[in-house]
């Protein structure tokens, strides 16, 4: 019974966190992407070359470099450091922001 | 000088000269921050970008700032002075953010205003301040603000004791001793005084060959301790105390010669107990060390006027909620920056500029009478062994039960990272002192 229960409730919360694509308490792309702009520029924007700009990056390329940094896969200085703080759903938000950014 | 009591009772009863604020359409009104740094800069920015119709007015004491981050760089002649100045300009002319060059002498919460020196009363629907710190030199039996100004300069707000401190380094004696008298926790800028000390070291070498640079500290260890002190080990044949051996690459080995660069540790004896301005002396629990320039970073506190207008508490710093950094004294005032209490969070102008976003879109949303929503900052403080040599600490973090917390994970440069990331770090470092200026103040 003990272990039905456990099982039960973790289904449950993985349902909750799959159909739900942000949580009610994740920060906004918009509010994440700002901790972004101090290097990045605001909005993404910038022109020093040492930084990618972020504004109108595609979803899928912002998503998978994000992924990478946070895997190691991809080498970073710092950036691994700070895709570490971020889930998925939060990652998915923030390229979100940046692509509709004009 | 107005004490407190003075300072609270000068900014109520009087007759307001600027007009009071148009609360017409809904989720507009006027906010007013106090002091144009980088947390009052980035707010009104980030203010008026996430609802143009707000009306923002900084009341600032100088018509330019003067950057503190990168300042060190003044003493080794790698910028000016003048490379220091940051236009208020773009905040003007491309934000129509309103600025009054004035301070601040009297506060009145209940009637929601403001007083200058000038004369002018300022009402606000949301008040932010942004004090910035205030050096303790008192704290340190023996030195003062004038000592600070005329023999042994802190140069840890830009200006005058800036200039003063570089010109001192050029005019040292040949072997001469450079003594940085190191802050307690907390303080502006963690890495900030090891990173002078290892750009001074860096400038000897060429100019001053034979001078030295020894580190006061009332600490036994410092935010990017062990990354920074394997630079210096490199760089200068630093050599690194036991305790911090075993998290030390491999291959590390310390000569036993003695370095141009030294770091006494509280446990070593480095706490200073006093100074003697006259002959630069320096006393510790160990003995009396002489300076040839005396550079002492005085413990700190919350800017004056966050105790002038109350917003501090026992000890010194002012608490604040941390969503909204609103302040747990006054309501509808906002406390940003190195003033505020931010438990996990460091002093250091990247934390001040994500504070500032949160507090603006917060007091956007609370104008709009909408929840405020889920805050998140981050942290980045590049710092410098040498000028080609990189090192950071990068965190996120998030409001855990009513507190700041950081997202735990690495948080430091890897202390095996190769040669070109630390140069890359490097090159980010003087990237970031231009992007953060822009995403600050244009």
């Amino acid at each position: 019974m003990g272990t039905l229960m456990k099982i039960s409730i973790f289904a449950f919360a993985a349902l909750t966190a799959a159909f739900n694509p942000v949580h009610a308490a994740d920060p906004t792309g918009e509010a994440m992407a700002a901790t972004c702009a101090a290097c990045h520029g605001t909005h993404g924007k910038l022109d020093v070359v040492e930084f990618m700009p972020l504004a109108a990056l595609s979803e899928k390329e912002f998503v998978r470099a994000m992924q990478d940094f946070r895997s190691g896969k991809r080498p970073a200085t710092l950036m691994g450091h700070v895709a570490n703080g971020f889930s998925d759903i939060e990652i998915r938000a923030m390229a979100k922001y940046f692509a509709n950014v004009e | 000088m107005l004490n407190r009591r003075d300072f609270l009772k000068a900014g109520a009863g009087l007759a307001l000269v600027a007009a009071l604020p148009a609360r017409a359409a809904s989720g507009t009104g006027h906010v007013v921050i106090i002091g144009g740094g980088v947390g009052g800069a980035t707010a009104a920015k980030y203010l008026k970008l996430y609802n143009p119709a707000l009306r923002v007015t900084v009341i600032e004491a100088n018509r330019s700032y003067i950057r503190p981050y990168g300042s060190s760089e003044v003493l080794t002649g790698h910028v000016s002075m003048d490379d220091l100045v940051v236009s208020y300009d773009a905040l003007k002319s491309k934000y129509g953010v309103e600025f009054v060059f004035d301070t601040v002498v009297g506060f009145d919460p209940a009637k929601k205003q403001v007083r200058t020196a000038g004369r002018q009363s300022i009402a606000y629907d949301k008040l932010i301040v942004s004090p910035g710190i205030s050096l303790q030199y008192q704290a340190i039996p023996g030195y003062s603000a004038v000592v600070a100004e005329t023999r042994a300069p802190s140069g840890w707000i830009p200006g005058t004791q800036t200039a003063l401190l570089t010109k001192q380094l050029r005019a040292m004696r040949p072997g001469g001793s450079f003594v940085i008298v190191a802050p307690p926790n907390p303080y502006r800028c963690p890495p900030g005084p090891y990173e002078r000390a290892a750009l001074v070291t860096e400038w000897m070498r060429r100019h001053n060959p034979t001078g030295k640079v020894l580190i006061l500290d009332p600490k036994d260890s410092f935010v990017t301790d062990a990354t920074m002190q394997l630079g210096w080990h490199r760089l200068y044949g630093y050599d690194i105390p036991d305790s911090y051996l075993s998290d030390m690459p491999a291959g590390v080995k310390n000569s036993g010669k003695p370095s141009p660069i030294e770091w006494v540790r509280a446990m070593d004896g480095g706490a200073t107990e006093r100074i003697d301005a006259r002959t630069l002396t320096v006393k510790t629990k160990q003995g009396a060390v002489k300076a040839d320039v005396l550079n002492i970073i005085p413990p700190m506190k919350a800017g004056k006027l966050a105790f002038d207008m109350g917003l501090t508490d026992a000890s010194g710093w002012c608490p604040v909620d941390r969503r909204s950094f609103e302040s747990s004294v006054h309501k509808n005032v906002f406390v940003i920056g190195d003033a505020s209490i931010a438990d996990a969070m460091p002093k250091s102008g990247f934390s001040a500029n994500n504070q500032a976003k949160v507090t603006a879109r917060a007091i956007v949303d609370q104008l709009a009478g909408r929840a405020p929503g889920e805050p998140v900052w981050s942290n980045t403080c590049y710092a410098l062994a040498g000028s080609d040599y990189g090192l950071f600490v990068a965190d996120v973090f998030r409001l855990k039960d009513g507190k700041i917390a950081r997202v735990p994970g690495e948080r430091y440069l890897p202390i095996d990272a190769s040669p070109a990331k630390i140069r890359l770090a490097a090159a980010y470092q003087q990237a970031w002192l231009k992007t953060f200026t822009e995403d600050c103040f244009a």
